[in-house]
C-alpha cells in the first residue's frame, strides 16, 4: 500500500511542477485536452464590437458596413473600425472561431433529432476569405475546424492516419462548403447529398487503401518466404 | 542652474560656429568628403538628465525644439520634391495607403441619420498639409461626405506657410472644414478633451522633443474610441535590405539635400533622427503605455519596415 501511495503523490507533485511551464504554452497546443480552461480568441473590447457587429451581419453581410454598425452599438466610433485591421475578414473570422467554439455545444448524435444547426458561411464570406493574404489564416482555421470535428466524433489515433483524416476531412468540408454556395434546393438537400455521396467516396478509398496495404504485406513477406526457401540469406 | 545656462551657450555657440566654418565650402566634392567622414552611429549613451537626441548629438532639451525649428524653416520650401527625391516617390504610396486604410468620413447612405456629421480630425505635424487634403478627398469622393473636418496643426510657421499656400488649389480653402493652427502637439491647450474622432501624425513624432507627453494628449484630447495613428519611418526587418536602405539614407540623402535644397545638415539629420526612432516593437509598447489599445500586433510595416504605420484605439 505504502509504496503506491508514494508513488501516487510523487505523480501528484510532478503534475503540479508540470502545470506551471505548461501554462505558458498552452495557448499553442496543437490538441484537444480538457485539463486546460481555453483562453477566450478575442481581446474584450474586440469581443464586444464583433458579436454586436455580428447582429448585424444578417441585414448586411459580412461587410465593413455591418462593423461599423457594430462599433456604434458598443459604444465605439466609425473610426474604432481600425481596431480590425483586417476588416470585413475579422467578421467572418469571428463566425467562424465561434461556430467551431460553439459545436460541441450544439453537436448532433443519431438520434438527437433532425434539427441539426447550419454553419454555412455563403458565398460573400466565401470571397473574402479567398484573398491571397487571408488564405493562410482561413486555412488555419479549416485545420481546427476539422480537428474539433473529429476530436468531437471521439477520434484517438496517434499515428499517420491522424493527419490524413484531418486532410481529407477539410477536403470535403470545403468542396461542400463551395457546393452550397451554389445550392438552390429547399433546406439544401442537394448539399446533404453532395456531402454524404463524398463521405461515401472516402469510406471506399480508405478501404481500399487498408486492402491495397493489406495485400502488400501479404505478398511482400510471402516473396520473401519464397526466396529464403530457395536458400537466399534474407 | 548655472551649470545647465552654460551648457546651453555652449551648445549654441557649438552649433553657430560650425554654420560659419562650413559655409563657404558648400561644393560637391566635399560633400562626398563629408559624407565618407560620416561617423557610424554611436552606442546610445544613458540620457543625462535634462538632454535628449538631435539625430546623433545629444543637446539640451531646451534646444531640440528651436533645432527642428530650424531645419523644418529651412526645408519647407522645397519639401515636397525632396521627399520625392528622398523616398523615390514611395512617400506618396505610403501616405495614400495610410489614408485610404483608416477610410476617414462618414457615409451618410450606410450610416444612420441619428448623431454628429463627419468625423473630426486632428492631423498634428501636418504642416505641408500633405495628409490632410488626402483625407478630406478620400471623406468627399469615396464617403460622400461633406462634413469631416481637419485640423492641422504644426508648431513651424513656415511649414503651416507652405500648406496654406497649397490649400488654395484644392477646394477646401477658406471653408470650415480646413483649419489651420499653430500647436506644440505635447501641448494642445485649444483642444478641448474628447473632442477628436482620428488623431494622425505623419513623419512627424521622431521630431518630438517628449514623445510620451505627446501621446499622452493624444490620449486626452481623443473622444472614447477614437483612433491615434502614426506613420512613421521605422526599423527595416531584413539585414541584407537593411544595409542597403542605410547606406541610402547614410550616404544619398544628405547629398541629395545638398543639391537640391543646399542644406546638408538638415538631411543629416533628418536620418539621424530616423535611426534614432524606436523600432516597432518598442514604440508598440510606449502606445499601450498611454494607454490605448492597439489592434492586432500593433503595427503594419510598410516596404519591408522602412516605414510604420501604428494605430491605437483609445478605449471606451
Amino acid at each position: 500500500m505504502a509504496p503506491v501511495r508514494l508513488s501516487n503523490s510523487l505523480l501528484g507533485t510532478f503534475r503540479a511542477a508540470s502545470i506551471r511551464p505548461a501554462n505558458a504554452w498552452r495557448q499553442k497546443c496543437l490538441y484537444h485536452s480538457y485539463d486546460y480552461t481555453e483562453s477566450p480568441p478575442f481581446p474584450p473590447a474586440e469581443s464586444a464590437i464583433l458579436s454586436s457587429a455580428y447582429n448585424h451581419v444578417p441585414s448586411h453581410g459580412f461587410t465593413i458596413d455591418a462593423l461599423k454598425l457594430g462599433t456604434r452599438d458598443a459604444g465605439y466610433l466609425d473610426v474604432s473600425t481600425n481596431l480590425f485591421p483586417r476588416g470585413a475578414f475579422d467578421l467572418v473570422s469571428y463566425h467562424l472561431v465561434t461556430q467551431r467554439l460553439a459545436l460541441k455545444d450544439n453537436v448532433q448524435f443519431p438520434g438527437d433529432g433532425e434539427q441539426g444547426k447550419r454553419m454555412g458561411v455563403g458565398a460573400k464570406a466565401l470571397a473574402i476569405m479567398a484573398q491571397p493574404t487571408y488564405i493562410p489564416a482561413s486555412l488555419v482555421e479549416l485545420a481546427k475546424l476539422a480537428d474539433e470535428i473529429w476530436f468531437l466524433a471521439g477520434d484517438q489515433s496517434v499515428d499517420s492516419s491522424w493527419y490524413t483524416k484531418r486532410a481529407s476531412l477539410s477536403t470535403i468540408y470545403s468542396a461542400t462548403e463551395v457546393f452550397m454556395t451554389q445550392d438552390k434546393s429547399a433546406n439544401f438537400t442537394e448539399t446533404e447529398q453532395f456531402l454524404d455521396s463524398r463521405l461515401e467516396d472516402l469510406m471506399k478509398i480508405g478501404r481500399f487503401m487498408g486492402a491495397l496495404g493489406e495485400w502488400g504485406n501479404y505478398t511482400g513477406h510471402s516473396t520473401i518466404n519464397v526466396l529464403r526457401s530457395k536458400g537466399m540469406r534474407i | 542652474m548655472q551649470a545647465s545656462r552654460t551648457q546651453l551657450g555652449r551648445q549654441l555657440l557649438a552649433g553657430s560656429m560650425g554654420r560659419v566654418s562650413r559655409e563657404p565650402y558648400r561644393c560637391f566634392s566635399c560633400s562626398v568628403r563629408q559624407a565618407q567622414q560620416q561617423a557610424p552611429p554611436p552606442k546610445a549613451p544613458q540620457d543625462a538628465q535634462g538632454t535628449t537626441h538631435f539625430g546623433f548629438q545629444t543637446v539640451a532639451e531646451a534646444l531640440k525644439e528651436q533645432r527642428v525649428g530650424a531645419v523644418f524653416s529651412s526645408v519647407a520650401s522645397s519639401y515636397d520634391s525632396m521627399n520625392d527625391f528622398m523616398s523615390l516617390g514611395i512617400h506618396r504610396l505610403w501616405k495614400d495607403h495610410f489614408v485610404r486604410n483608416l477610410n476617414p468620413g462618414r457615409n451618410p447612405l450606410t450610416s444612420p441619420s441619428s448623431g454628429d456629421k463627419g468625423w473630426n480630425i486632428l492631423d498634428i505635424a501636418g504642416g505641408t498639409g500633405d495628409i490632410a487634403f488626402r483625407m478630406l478627398d478620400h471623406a468627399s469622393t469615396i464617403n460622400h461626405d461633406a462634413h469631416t473636418k481637419v485640423t492641422v496643426a504644426d508648431i513651424n510657421p513656415d511649414m503651416l506657410t507652405e500648406g496654406k499656400k497649397r490649400a488654395l488649389q484644392t477646394p477646401y480653402a477658406r471653408t470650415p472644414r480646413l483649419k489651420f493652427v499653430e500647436a506644440n502637439a505635447e501641448k494642445l491647450d485649444m483642444i478641448p478633451d474628447n473632442s477628436i474622432d482620428l488623431y494622425t501624425v505623419a513623419f512627424g513624432i521622431r521630431n518630438f522633443t517628449h514623445k510620451e507627453t505627446a501621446l499622452k494628449e493624444a490620449f486626452r484630447v481623443l473622444k472614447p474610441g477614437g483612433v491615434f495613428a502614426c506613420l512613421e519611418f521605422s526599423k527595416v526587418n531584413n539585414p541584407l535590405f537593411d544595409a542597403v536602405y542605410q547606406r541610402w539614407s547614410f550616404g544619398a540623402i544628405p547629398l541629395i539635400g545638398q543639391l537640391v535644397a543646399g542644406d546638408r545638415d538638415s538631411y543629416q539629420y533628418l536620418v539621424e533622427s530616423i535611426a534614432r526612432f524606436p523600432s516597432q516593437t518598442e514604440f508598440r509598447d510606449m502606445i499601450q503605455d498611454a494607454g490605448f489599445l492597439v489592434p492586432g500586433k500593433g503595427w503594419e510595416d510598410l516596404t519591408n519596415g522602412i516605414a510604420a504605420i501604428h494605430k491605437g484605439v483609445k478605449p471606451a
